[in-house]
């Protein structure tokens, strides 16, 4: 045995190696009952050490080797008893899989690194998603570790059409990231359009799967999110089922769907759990919720201070008479009220939550209440407002909610400035984006246009189950009949 | 998937289905007429029977919109801007396509002034008409530069809400409905009635897009469907519109109104509801229905320019608004308006009431000569 492959010195050189590696371990031991010597290293932490322990040292400390020649085969097949080994050559490869949680062992004599698959088990257990919750609905949701998200995606029910791409993301932290669909459903140019689009991915690090949205969505000047998040795998299953294809990155419990258009946006999954009369009804005012949190404040505003005789004549005198005190135009009275609501809203978002609340009690009533009496706003428009925003709530869709709070402020600008024509015009603005935009390829407006009646079972309406044999069309699945 | 490719001009280009040809041809024809088709076919008249006359000039529009879809088919992937040279020659077809882009030119500019006409009366009194316009033409340009499929998208947005709003709107006219308005029937038998079919059937235009959007078309060979849906549609809405407005104000009353169906509208009011006043919800459908006709008009222009003197979309797009907006201030007073608006009609009239027969002849004799060669 020649110095250079003994033990002590590949230990040396790899100490050098990781000196400014400070939670790589290494340990050294004795085969047992000869005086063969291995070691091994792993990174504190990321390494289930009881399982380290138990299978590798004890097993090969404790095994006498003097039946069978010590040999890399008798090793790997027979003493170390976990389920995933890898072999590596260099001290390069081993150190960057060590890095990522393996844990290495070197024995003297043999050249072949074996990598052993024992991570430490640590993500967060599995919790009701906070941004997503329901009344009725599975309780479950996604968290940071990607092995437990596919395992929920694969409790679903026992299906061997779902099918999930492995891919990594990330130049300098490589990251693992699923593409999920269902083979058999699904089109597969549309598969093919997202991994094409994934693969194109350039970045550094993707931290969450906000970035992967950003880099592979298709136009990243619209205001309208074109890719859907979601924390719940019963959302992503019914997605697939209907021949979506979903995202999973590791590291964060957000989950991706595309494609998707405005109208899924305003769905929940509640709609589908409660009986179908409910959900419609459900579906129907969220719709009317996403108008008015777009339009009550413009239209407020143009009414005001532009045609202030379509109203009826005692509601326009009782809106006069409480305005006669206030010192500024409607715009700005509006905007004062409006960028104050949306300054607590983050605030209440930002604090403790056993503070949350009573933030947005002491903001909402008594700031309202106080701008009020101090004749700074009118009281119908704290109306109007506390109306806008309770309305911008309850979309179910936490990024879909941040568009219309956002275009809500173009919209009142048009109002202070062309009254009713302005904000027919901007919305003739958003209906001309939203028809030019598409989300892969499947328009962003449609069921509603292109007309697809097949589909509106499913659009303002939630048709009972058994009407619903179909899937959407518009994502031309392979096979367009839910029962058989 | 749903195959959309970047064309020469940099616009998105899509194949329409049927239903968002028909589409476009509804939203195309609703337009300035909504309000002020009840004066114009009741000055024609003269008799409560102006909504028999609308109904004869939409049966009208469909034949010869019929025989213009019947034209388009013969000449499959073409707009009439590419295959009229083909049947009358270069030399007249170099008078054809002009004069066509002037008119669609022309249509744009006049629905945007009767837009500024309407608004500046109702809505927006004072302002100026270099913002009204302007902003306009902005955002339809905005939507033109999506091409045809964003175009159609909008408009099936649109369709159903006008509809919607519209019988509404028009229906609670009940309320000072009086049928006796509209007596006698045919009191002076069918003369005066048909009398007014040529202004009516002028109300229709519109339809004539079929000899361009044929080419854009999934299936060609159901364009006869989709023009007759497309025209039925605003046939549908011009009588019910006319039939209320004669019945509430009665044909004296129709006729000293500029836009009848807005004073309809106005006139009456249902208390217990947030809004009393109705013609305001009016006025907003028939903004998005002039926003609809103006878009579509000049995207047939700008198309026209661009495949008839070999230059991008884009270019036309952004190259004609200056003139439109120009034209849209050319008419001094209101009268000159309505004075462009016949113009335009009568150019309409030979445009797409004569001219297509003949060329479906020449194109059939031509087809039979040639099959008989071979």
């Amino acid at each position: 045995m020649n110095r250079e492959n003994s033990i002590e010195s590949r230990i040396e050189a790899i100490r050098e190696q990781i000196k400014e590696y400070g939670d790589v371990n290494i340990r050294k031991f004795e085969l047992g009952q000869t005086a063969v010597k291995a070691a091994i290293m792993y990174c504190d932490g990321l390494t289930d050490r009881e399982q380290i322990d138990f299978h590798v040292l004890k097993a090969l400390m404790s095994y006498s080797f003097d039946q069978r020649p010590i040999s890399k085969e008798l090793i790997q097949n027979t003493l170390l008893s976990t389920s995933e080994i890898i072999e590596v050559e260099t001290q390069e490869e081993m150190l960057s899989k060590v890095l990522t949680g393996f844990t290495a062992l070197m024995v003297d004599g043999i050249n072949e690194i074996t990598l052993i698959h024992a991570l430490a088990g640590k993500s967060r257990s599995i919790e009701e998603p906070i941004s997503e919750a329901l009344v009725r609905g599975p309780r479950a949701g996604f968290n940071e570790n990607i092995s437990d998200n596919i395992a929920l995606l694969r409790k679903q029910g026992e299906n061997k059409d779902l099918c999930l791409l492995k891919l990594q993301v990330g130049e300098r932290a490589k990251k693992d990231l699923y593409i999920a669909y269902m083979k058999g459903i699904a089109n597969p140019a549309l598969v093919e359009e997202v991994h094409r689009r994934v693969a194109k991915i350039r970045i550094d690090n993707a931290l969450e799967s906000g970035y992967i949205e950003q880099l592979i969505e298709d136009n990243y000047l619209s205001p309208f999110p074109q890719i859907q998040n979601t924390e719940r795998p019963d959302r992503v299953t019914a997605a697939l089922m209907e021949g979506k294809v979903a995202i999973l990155l590791d590291g964060t419990p957000f989950a991706l769907i595309a494609p998707v258009t405005f109208s899924m946006l305003l769905q929940s999954p509640e709609d589908y759990y409660e009986r179908w009369l409910a959900g419609t009804l459900l579906r129907i005012m969220r719709f009317f919720a996403a108008i008015m949190a777009l339009f009550v404040p413009a239209t407020y505003i143009s009414f005001i201070s532009f045609h202030p005789g379509l109203i009826p004549t005692k509601l326009v005198i009782s809106i006069i008479a409480t305005r006669v005190g206030v010192p500024f135009s409607s715009l700005l009275e509006a905007l004062i009220m409006e960028i104050a609501i949306e300054i607590l809203r983050e605030a209440g978002l930002r604090l403790p939550k056993p503070i949350g609340p009573a933030m947005g009690i002491v903001g909402g009533l008594i700031i309202g209440e106080a701008a009020v009496q101090a004749g700074i706003v009118s009281p119908i428009l704290v109306i109007v407002v506390a109306l806008t925003s309770i309305c911008s709530f309850s979309i179910p869709q936490y990024s879909a909610g941040i568009s219309l709070r956002m275009l809500r402020f173009p919209a009142m600008f048009c109002a202070a400035a062309f009254g009713m024509y302005g904000v027919v015009l901007y919305a003739l603005l958003l209906g001309a984006h939203i028809s030019r935009l598409q989300s892969f390829g499947v328009p962003y407006a449609s069921p509603a246009a292109p007309y697809r009646l097949g589909e509106w079972k499913d659009f303002l309406m939630r048709a009972p189950l058994r009407m619903m044999k179909r899937r959407p069309k518009l994502l031309y699945p392979q096979d367009s009949t839910r029962k058989r | 998937m749903s195959g959309t490719q970047q064309a020469k001009g940099g616009l998105p280009q899509e194949k329409l289905t049927t239903i968002q040809v028909a589409v476009i041809i509804s939203n195309f024809m609703l337009g300035s007429g909504i309000l002020s088709l009840p004066r114009v076919s009741a000055e024609k008249v003269g008799t409560p029977d102006a909504w028999i006359s609308v109904l004869l000039g939409g049966l009208v529009a469909i034949v010869a919109g019929v025989i213009m879809a019947l034209l388009s088919q013969a000449y499959p992937g073409q707009t009439f801007y590419e295959y009229s040279r083909k049947i009358v020659g270069s030399w007249l077809g170099h008078l054809l396509g002009p004069v066509m882009i002037l008119y669609f030119a022309a249509t744009a500019a006049f629905q945007v002034r009767s837009l500024f006409e309407v608004s500046g009366f109702i809505l927006l009194e004072g302002t100026p008409q270099w913002a009204i316009t302007s902003v306009f033409l902005w955002v339809g340009l905005y939507l033109m530069l999506g091409g045809l499929g964003a175009i159609a998208r909008l408009f099936e947005l649109i369709l159903p809400l006008t509809i919607f709003i519209y019988l509404l709107v028009t229906l609670m006219g009940f309320t000072i409905f009086d049928l006796d308005n509209l007596r006698p029937l045919l009191g002076q038998g069918i003369w005066p009635v048909l009398k007014g079919v040529q202004t009516t059937s002028l109300a229709f235009t519109g339809f004539e897009v079929i000899i361009l959007l044929t080419a854009y078309m999934k299936n060609p060979n159901k364009n006869i469907k989709a023009v007759t849906a497309g025209i039925a549609i605003p046939l549908v809405i011009y009588i019910v519109t006319v039939f209320m407005v004669i019945g509430a104000l009665s044909v004296d009353g129709t006729l000293t109104k500029n836009w009848p169906t807005l004073d309809m509208a106005r006139s009456f009011e249902l208390s217990g509801l947030i809004f009393e006043r109705f013609e305001f919800l009016l006025l907003i459908i028939w903004i998005m229905q002039i926003f609809s006709s103006f878009t579509t008009a000049f995207y047939f222009s700008a198309l026209g320019i661009s495949q008839l003197y070999k230059r991008k979309m884009k270019t036309c797009l952004y190259g004609l608004l200056p003139f439109v907006y120009i034209f849209v201030a050319v008419p001094r007073k209101l009268d000159d308006v309505f004075t462009l608006g016949d113009w335009i009609g009568k150019v309409a009239l030979y445009l797409f009431g004569v001219i297509p027969i003949v060329l479906l002849i020449v194109t059939k004799w031509r087809s039979s000569k040639h099959a008989n060669q071979t």
